[in-house]
């Protein structure tokens, strides 16, 4: 880098003003706000006693699900798209001709390394048809690394265990029963 | 027998210092989390049961934890240095004590006459030490050694640059610190810690009061000594990953943490002894040595209960204001700390001379005369500093001299 390189932008410290310069109104605001939080009430879980709820549950980004449709089957139809977008790159999916006539794929195994997994529901994004969700379960442990790539049975039994605490999040089809409106997901009325 | 009451004394000292620092870890702890709306630790109880008393056996599992980690000593370290680094630290914030009293006296009276003690035992380990204030300043300066030994032992960028920060920091902020402690020597006409505290004891007005330019200087230096936040810059663990100690480990960490604790410690006693009236409080502790034992546990409490509020300002000071970058540390130290320490030490001169003649011409008392004396020359330098604005310089190249030498 040179001084008088054209492209750089010269820039003078802004001088501070009196009131500034004598550090009082600085150090008195720094202490206000010090002593404030001092005596505030504390935000604290005392977890495990008390168990974290997260705020919104149809927000958070927990272990994954692959949802059921009507008839019990896997929604999922192996288009590989969530495998795709998934800047970890843990999701890994066999597909198989599918026995059913309403689609030509399916997934004979689907699964997912939660310890490589990022949580960041790009999968949950990708899928064109609301398979793959996040949960609101995020405390889940494992004795061993294999035991935290969760298969296809794994994930479906996911489904089985949140599905009347949380209901899909399903933002397009016709099943939609909710919906995104200015980043909120609300209920569809009228169904 | 005359050595055993000093003896006594050591181990009472080191046995009380040890267990603060291991619980003011803690009480730093706790700060730290109020102030972030968090809990902090309160876990760790008694250990073995499910008591857990508001976590106060944290500091038995932290001090356990540390020593049984693995003491880890690089290999292209200078091994000697390495090892002396802490134990010189230590030894030197340690040593600062010897002359601290952490009370008045103990009379005569509180032990049994069988004991044979005639006189009143005095609460310092080396008590009427001439150079007292020489002493706890020298001793303190060798805790320079400490950490730029530490820093250039380590062998690494991060420790280097955080002993070389350090030692310029501590270098520059001696001398403010020794001009703060002229005007309270000054004013007590004694260098004995015990006379500083019997003077104010005696006139009842605090050296706080009547010195505050003195007081700021003081703080300032106090707090840049001890190496505490807004003056951090030894440590910087976000810029520096932990300064001089970066590299150590074990028993060798707990040694600087220690001596870390103690300077703290240290610092507040000087701020409460040398301008906070040590043990003395208005209308409870009185003056002098003539006391009875409640009178004397009294002082030591009031010692005691001043350096913890002193200590907790310090804390609290830590998450208040954020670091000061490094040029602004040097600009503050030498072109405004110094010069208020000087102006102090002159107007304490001046009235420590002529203050008598003024406050017998008016008719306020000496003390509350002073104090307006002090305050006027406090917000006269203040006033000053902001106008003249020595701090605010900016070292890049000016864009009008690069324009003149052919630049854009």
């Amino acid at each position: 880098m040179k001084r008088d390189d054209p492209k750089i932008t010269w820039v003078q410290q802004p001088r501070l003003g009196p009131t500034g310069r004598s550090y009082l109104p600085l150090f008195v605001q720094g202490f206000r706000t010090t002593l404030r939080h001092l005596f505030r009430r504390k935000q604290t879980v005392q977890s495990p006693e008390v168990r974290h709820v997260p705020p919104d549950p149809l927000l958070y980004r927990g272990v994954h699900r692959l949802n059921r449709d009507e008839r019990g089957r896997v929604k999922c139809v192996a288009c590989f798209l969530c495998a795709t977008a998934c800047p970890a790159h843990c999701i890994d999916i066999i597909a198989a001709e599918s026995p059913w006539p309403d689609r030509e794929k399916y997934p004979e195994s689907f699964t997912i390394d939660e310890l490589r997994c990022i949580f960041c529901g790009m999968c949950e994004e990708a899928c064109p048809v609301d398979a793959i969700e996040l949960t609101s379960f995020y405390d889940l442990s494992g004795k061993s690394r294999e035991e935290m790539i969760f298969d296809k049975e794994k994930l479906l039994s996911v489904y089985d265990q949140t599905k009347d605490s949380e209901p899909m999040r399903t933002k397009r089809g016709k099943s939609g029963e909710w919906r995104v409106e200015s980043g909120e997901i609300r209920r569809n009325t009228g169904h | 027998m005359p050595l055993i009451e000093p003896l006594l004394k050591i181990a009472v000292l080191l046995a009380v210092l040890m267990t603060a620092c291991a619980y003011l870890v803690l009480v730093e702890r706790w700060m730290a989390a109020w102030v972030q709306d968090r809990l902090g630790p309160n876990r760790v109880g008694i250990p073995l049961t499910k008591w857990r008393v508001f976590g106060l056996g944290q500091p038995l599992a932290d001090g356990v934890k540390l020593l049984a980690k693995a003491q880890i000593t690089p290999s292209r370290v200078d091994k000697s240095l390495f090892l002396v680094a802490p134990v010189a630290i230590l030894v030197a914030a340690l040593a600062a004590f010897a002359v601290i009293p952490f009370g008045s006296v103990l009379p005569a009276d509180v032990f049994p006459a069988s004991w044979g003690i005639r006189k009143a035992i005095p609460l310092t380990v080396a008590p009427g030490l001439d150079v007292g204030m020489i002493y706890v300043f020298a001793v303190g300066s060798v805790a320079v050694y400490g950490v730029v030994l530490g820093g250039w032992a380590s062998n690494d960028k991060f420790s280097f640059l955080g002993g070389m920060r350090s030692s310029a920091q501590l270098i520059s902020y001696e001398l403010p610190l020794g001009l703060g402690i002229l005007g309270a020597v000054l004013a007590s006409g004694s260098l004995r810690l015990d006379t500083i505290i019997e003077r104010q004891a005696q006139s009842g007005t605090w050296n706080g009061f009547v010195q505050p330019l003195g007081f700021v200087v003081f703080c300032v230096a106090a707090f840049a000594e001890a190496a505490r936040l807004p003056f951090d810059l030894p440590e910087a663990e976000q810029e520096l990953v932990g300064g001089y100690h970066t590299e150590y480990s074990g028993i060798k960490l707990v040694m600087y943490m220690v001596a870390e604790f103690l300077h703290m410690i240290t610092a507040a006693m000087l701020i409460v002894i040398l301008f906070l009236g040590g043990w003395h409080f208005w209308g409870l502790t009185g003056s002098g040595d003539a006391i009875t034992w409640p009178v004397a546990l009294l002082r030591v409490i009031v010692l005691l209960g001043k350096v913890m509020a002193v200590i907790l300002f310090f804390m609290l000071a830590r998450w208040s204001w954020p670091r000061f970058r490094f040029d602004q540390l040097m600009d503050i130290g030498w072109k405004v700390m110094i010069p208020w320490g000087l102006v102090n030490l002159v107007a304490v001169a001046v009235w420590v001379e002529f203050g008598g003649v003024l406050s017998d011409a008016s008719w306020l008392p000496a003390g509350a005369a002073m104090a307006i004396f002090g305050w006027c020359v406090l917000v006269l330098c203040w006033l000053l500093t902001v106008l003249a604005d020595p701090t605010s310089i900016d070292n890049r190249p000016r864009i009008d001299m690069i324009r003149r030498a052919g630049g854009r």
